[in-house]
């Protein structure tokens, strides 16, 4: 070994270190820091302290009725109102979802808003959206609300292209008319700052959120203008050291710490056109940004939002505990998207009907000796979804029986010996040595055959749900 | 025990479907015989039908050649008071 290159001892040990202060079965694994991060902007190297995180009050709110549903057909009246009510009672009583948004425009929207305020949740908080229109705010004033999104585009792209501005002056006296407007109404305005990962930063959006801040200054507290930072295309970057309009720690600096934006009147709103979008978000909560705006299992325009969901175990993995969150309705907002027509892929992370099933023999046999071998989290108590296995070519004994005695729910001693599963093992096997098959095999031909190879387990454990 | 290793034999050339002339004691059931994961497990379920014992698991399956079973299977033929030939 050369000399610049240190040497690593063996550290010999005879009981595992299953490095439990990270992993914590109970709970999704913390996300613990060194220390601080260090990004250097305009030249100079500045510190972000991770750990500030805790004492920040950092929420989620919810686009799933607004951005989520302009991805789909519209939801019911009815299935917004339970979608609502689920959402209540997941974010818990502290609120950890602080908010979801809601149209205002038809009829329809107005009776589901009243709906959902009449279920009496203090949380999720409804606000509304509106475009940058000043008569849009009788809608607000009508619907009783106290918050509402403003669309304010902020690139050239929206500002010339598509809103035909004259200038960005034009445009930026524009914005702040119905900025004016909303105070006047006594609504809190939330500027939308579309395509900001597109934008002139120095010389659009900072120069506009100036003047919002100098705004706000001249109305109550309650009214200050809140910031929705909106990755529209998907552009955003979190790596440290990439440039601006696309760095989301440079984003969130720029207002934060040298505009002044306080991190309770930001918010990041993504979209995942990259496969970057719950890392972005999570990544602008890091940097100074209290609030991460999201959708319920990512539905949202084109490629979607951060999911909720994922933004919610994020949140428990940055904070070590759960902090009224009610995890296990996550499964059951999947099993009602699901009802109701909206397809969540097989392998979709936390919730998708594979997410902690494994096919591999080789994994079977590592979760029948220690689940938390090949499972993320305790996912029977977080979610209500024991590991399971999906019985293919690749299951082998172990799979199978990993498979027979989760179907008959038996544990520890109880469990039934691959030995005594043989018979059964060798029917899988055959399945695609001597019949060429090339699907899986589904849980009700597996209860069939269960039956039939292992008549006496049956008649003592069965039947019962494998799922 | 040169009874149960001819029984062990006749169960691991039926198993494996292989000639028994061919199957010596120092073979390995998965290197030498090509056992797979699911024979592995099928031989011992002969092996506790032939005899007429209860094998313990992971000890079974930790059992690697033919004469090493056959050994194993004595042991437990005396722990369960099973009488054997040999």
């Amino acid at each position: 070994m050369s000399d610049k290159h240190r040497a690593y001892p063996l550290v010999d040990r005879t009981e595992p270190n299953l490095l439990e202060d990270t992993f914590d079965y109970g709970l999704p694994p913390r996300i613990r820091f060194d220390g601080p991060i260090v990004e250097y902007i305009d030249g100079k190297p500045v510190e972000f302290n991770p750990a500030d995180l805790a004492a920040r009050d950092i929420v989620i709110t919810d686009t799933t009725f607004r951005d989520g549903q302009q991805a789909r057909p519209p939801y019911t009246l009815d299935q917004m109102v339970h979608i609502y009510d689920l959402m209540a009672k997941l974010g818990g009583p502290n609120g950890v979802i602080r908010q979801t948004e809601f149209f205002l425009y038809t009829a329809n929207d107005r009776r589901t808003l009243d709906s959902c305020r009449d279920l009496g949740h203090k949380y999720p908080e409804c606000t509304g959206w509106i475009r940058a229109d000043k008569g849009d705010f009788r809608l607000v004033r009508e619907a009783g609300l106290s918050e509402t999104g403003i669309l304010t585009s902020c690139s050239d792209y929206h500002i010339f292209q598509k809103m035909k501005h004259k200038s960005r002056k034009d445009c930026l006296e524009a914005f702040c008319e119905v900025v004016d407007a909303a105070f006047e109404a006594g609504v809190r305005p939330r500027c939308h700052l579309e395509d900001v990962t597109r934008a002139d930063i120095d010389g659009f959006v900072l120069p506009f959120c100036e003047r919002l801040l100098r705004m706000s200054e001249q109305v109550p507290e309650h009214l200050s203008a809140k910031i929705r930072l909106c990755d529209t295309m998907g552009f955003g970057v979190s790596f440290p050291g990439a440039m601006l309009p696309r760095s989301v720690p440079k984003l969130i600096y720029k207002l934060n710490q040298q505009l002044g934006v306080p991190s309770d009147r930001l918010e990041w709103h993504g979209h995942n056109d990259f496969h970057k979008v719950h890392a972005n978000a999570a990544t602008a909560w890091l940097y100074g940004c209290d609030a991460l705006n999201a959708t319920l299992f990512g539905f949202g325009e084109r490629t979607g939002n951060p999911p909720l969901e994922g933004a919610l175990i994020e949140y428990i993995s940055l904070r070590g505990y759960l902090c009224g969150i009610e995890t296990q309705v996550i499964t059951e907002l999947a099993d009602y998207m699901r009802s109701i027509g909206m397809p969540i892929p097989d392998h979709y992370p936390l919730v998708g009907r594979c997410f902690n099933t494994t096919s591999a023999g080789i994994h079977a046999g590592g979760l029948r000796q220690d689940e938390r071998i090949y499972n993320i989290f305790d996912t029977t108590a977080l979610l209500g979804r024991p590991p399971r296995v999906a019985i293919t070519d690749k299951s082998g004994a172990d799979g199978v029986a990993h498979w027979v005695n989760e179907f008959f729910g038996l544990k520890g001693e109880h469990r039934i010996s691959k030995i005594k599963m043989h018979k059964l093992a060798r029917w899988v096997l055959d399945q695609y040595e001597q019949h060429k098959r090339l699907t899986s095999i589904g849980d009700e031909e597996m209860e069939v055959k269960v039956r039939e190879f292992l008549p006496e387990h049956w008649k003592k454990y069965g039947p019962r749900s494998a799922c | 025990m040169s009874n149960i290793r001819d029984r062990v034999v006749a169960v691991t050339s039926r198993v494996l479907r292989l000639d028994p002339g061919k199957i010596r004691p120092e073979h390995a059931f998965a290197s030498d015989l090509g056992a797979e994961s699911v024979q592995s497990i099928e031989l011992i379920a002969m092996f506790e039908e032939e005899f007429g014992i209860e094998m313990e698991e992971d000890a079974a399956l930790g059992v690697q050649t033919v004469g090493g079973a056959a050994d194993y299977i004595a042991k437990t033929c005396r722990e369960q008071g099973v009488k054997v030939e040999g």
